[in-house]
């Protein structure tokens, strides 16, 4: 009997994590997705006062503070009974469509873009990028990082700072936006929407050419999904869970408050981050959940988008790369949302509400990026005495099993290995855009 | 590209990665760098040979030891990036002794890297010719380490930059939690009763926090005339500072600096199990 260990460490993701792959006999017994860092804000968290929990919890992650935020400022209200003003509640959608931008642009364009040209990095691809937008950019990784930096200017905007806001406070928000910082911003946003397009096709063609490569098409099996967004005109700042059966019906609707209902969260040994399911089925968060689970983008150049994903794959759909062009309509749908938003008076003066710190317990429900995530704190004399954190990136960690599963028996047979297996691998894992720092409470 | 550029790395320690998502928002040394490494956005195995390596993220597991030991042989000159790598950042409230515990006990996983017993500042162990403050720090601080101009100043705290009024005769008789009320946008907010540390935090971000009314919770570390002596220096400037403008009761005033989870300490000091805080030169802080 012959046992090999295959140990794939994965860069291009969000913090560190390695994929093992066990043989025996010439035979795939096991995929993992072990996360190798260990974060644990749960655990430090207990004994702090609850009002520091704002400040505290967005430096979970640096890529995924601005969800962290909202949900903790949320959690927070609900707890101390407080409902912030419509103003409020419009900047913080702002703020997400921000965060949603940036997040989509550096998933897209910076992780997953240098697989399709086959290049360690978009910094790699300076020298043959054929794409520019005259005026604006003159390659991929300019054009990308153009991009980024306008939903991280958004952020700035809405937000305070890019990375760890804090311009979310219990109550509402600290301050409006004054019209001409909005103008300036809406200028930026339409001036990236053409480069977006580009870079997208760019994207789409050489994704769609990967064709009969595992970690691209047709490979996985159908599975239940999961999103807190509402099925027309997604929204993020959210308050419903819905899960999705794999035969595309809506078959389960919970608030954040009654998680523990439905999703199932198990511990193991080789992996700092769990696993979660939906009641003991494998699920997925993230883009492709969402857009499987939404009619209509409500804008007008992501609708033609999601048209055209249905048209070439009918919907629901269930290749795994169809996260990544899921996350284009997404892309393109939050720049097209937020300008709409710039639109509206935002410079009122009805910013937040007072409000009194009591003790009690309290959920706080955003829809991150990766999908949907809670904060769950128990308040007593004022100080967190329990916090939970149910992470998106854990949601997806039995689905990346599975289609690790399937890549490696695609790549492994009779005992000899296709070296196509790692580039499959990381195909296959940033389709997902894993979150380690989120993931390992 | 026939000219030869110099060479970064970025090594991401236990962190956030927020440093990173900073870095990436500097873009303006693309033509003057090669960036050989960083896992987060290049596939590659290991530190290759490089002018420069920034570090970010504390010690935290016998990995971040292991990758920190061996990557600097590979670089000429090594940078300490963000407060995790600096001082212990947010993660020293896991170095608490009862919350440790806990993570040896509950979180250790026996295939996975160690935990080490404490979270520790990079400092620890190599040594460190700059240091880049903040959590995290800005992209203008990362284009003036990699294309210093040499015209650049900043102001020397947090308070400076903030610009808000402070008044002798408006002293609150407590303090509020860092999220209540309506701040009046043109007053010190310690004269509005928040408990703010801009007076010695070390400037640079321009007042992002306090400007719209939040108080400064010392992400950047102590300011120059701090940065070369012990904590309590620090410490007794900042309480000398909340007497002085405040009625608050004396008692009050020390839990709210001294609370572990209290801004102040949850940002600077990995030393929460007594040990001295490391002398960092003022010349080597960006």
């Amino acid at each position: 009997m012959t046992m090999t260990r295959l140990t794939f460490p994965v860069s291009r993701i969000e913090g560190h994590a390695q994929v093992v792959i066990e043989v025996e006999n010439g035979q795939v017994i096991s995929s993992h997705f072990q996360a190798t860092e260990m974060r644990g804000f749960k655990h430090f968290v207990e004994g702090t006062p609850a009002e520091q929990m704002p400040v505290i919890t967005p430096r979970i992650c640096g890529v995924c503070s601005t969800a962290h935020q909202v949900a903790s400022v949320k959690a927070l209200e609900d707890i101390f009974e407080v409902t912030p003003p419509p103003l409020a509640r419009r900047i913080r959608e702002l703020l997400l469509l921000g965060q949603l931008i940036q997040n989509q642009a550096t998933s897209l364009f910076i992780f997953t873009m240098p697989d399709r040209l086959d290049v360690p990095s978009i910094f790699h691809s300076l020298e043959s990028s054929n794409i520019s937008v005259q005026g604006i950019c003159d390659n991929i990784a300019r054009c990308s990082l153009r991009v980024r930096k306008a939903g991280t200017d958004l952020i700035t905007l809405a937000g305070g700072q890019f990375i760890h806001p804090i311009k979310t406070m219990v109550g509402g928000v600290t301050s409006g936006i004054q019209r001409e910082k909005a103008e300036i911003m809406l200028a930026e946003l339409e001036t990236i929407i053409p480069v977006v397009r580009i870079l997208f096709n760019h994207y789409w063609q050489l994704s769609t050419s990967l064709k009969e490569r595992i970690g691209t098409w047709g490979d996985d099996e159908p599975t239940y999904y999961i999103t807190s967004t509402p099925a027309i005109n997604p929204v993020y700042d959210t308050d419903t869970i819905r899960v999705l059966s794999p035969d595309g019906q809506v078959i389960d609707t919970f608030a954040a408050s009654q998680f523990r209902d439905h999703l199932v969260f198990n511990d193991n040994d080789y992996s700092y981050a769990g696993q979660t399911s939906f009641n003991g089925k494998i699920m997925r968060a993230n883009s492709l959940a969402r857009i499987n689970m939404t009619q209509s983008m409500g804008t007008e150049i992501a609708d033609s988008y999601m048209a055209r994903i249905e048209r070439a794959f009918g919907l629901p759909a269930h290749p795994i790369l169809l996260y990544d062009l899921c996350r284009g309509v997404e892309l393109i749908n939050a720049i097209e949302r937020a300008i709409e938003i710039l639109k509206e008076p935002l410079d009122g003066t009805d910013t937040h509400v007072g409000y009194t710190p009591k003790d009690g317990e309290g959920y706080g429900l955003v829809e991150a990026p990766r999908g949907p995530l809670i904060h769950h704190y128990a308040v007593e004399g004022g100080k967190i005495t329990s916090a939970e954190f149910v992470i998106p990136t854990v949601h997806n960690i039995l689905a990346i099993e599975r289609a690790l599963t399937v890549a490696a028996k695609r790549y492994i047979k009779d005992g000899q290995i296709n070296m196509e297996l790692e580039k499959a691998v990381g195909r296959v894992v940033r389709a997902f855009d894993p979150c380690i720092a989120c993931a390992t409470q | 590209m026939t000219q030869k550029l110099p060479k970064f790395a970025v090594l991401q320690l236990s962190g956030c990665a927020g440093c990173e998502v900073s870095l990436l928002n500097a873009t303006d040394w693309l033509h003057q760098y090669e960036l050989v490494y960083m896992p987060l956005v290049i596939s590659a195995d290991n530190v290759p040979d490089v002018d420069i390596l920034l570090v970010s993220g504390g010690v935290q597991t016998s990995e971040d030891l292991y990758k920190l030991s061996h990557a600097i042989h590979h670089a000429n000159e090594v940078v300490a990036v963000g407060t995790c790598a600096i001082s212990g950042g947010v993660t020293n409230l896991g170095n608490r002794d009862d919350v440790r515990d806990l993570f040896l006990s509950q979180a250790e996983r026996h295939h996975l890297p160690r935990m080490l017993p404490k979270c520790r500042p990079i400092d620890d162990f190599i040594t460190v010719s700059r240091y880049l403050p903040g959590c995290p720090p800005t992209p203008q601080l990362f284009m003036q380490l990699l294309t210093p101009d040499p015209d650049y100043t900043q102001k020397k705290t947090v308070c400076q930059e903030c610009g808000r009024k402070k008044l002798r005769d408006m002293k609150p008789n407590h303090f509020f939690g860092a999220q209540q009320g309506s701040p009046d946008p043109d007053i010190c907010l310690i004269n509005q009763g928040y408990p703010c540390v801009g007076s010695s935090t070390r400037a640079g971000c321009d007042a992002l926090c306090t400007k719209p009314g939040h108080p400064c919770v010392g992400c950047r570390g102590p300011s120059d005339a701090f940065i070369e002596k012990d904590a309590e220096h620090w410490f007794s400037s900042i309480q000398k500072v909340f007497e002085s403008m405040t009625n608050v009761p004396s008692q009050e005033i020390q839990e709210v600096m001294r609370s572990p989870q209290l801004s102040l300490f949850l940002f600077q000091f990995a030393d929460y199990d007594q040990k001295a805080r490391p002398i960092r030169p003022k010349e080597k802080i960006l």
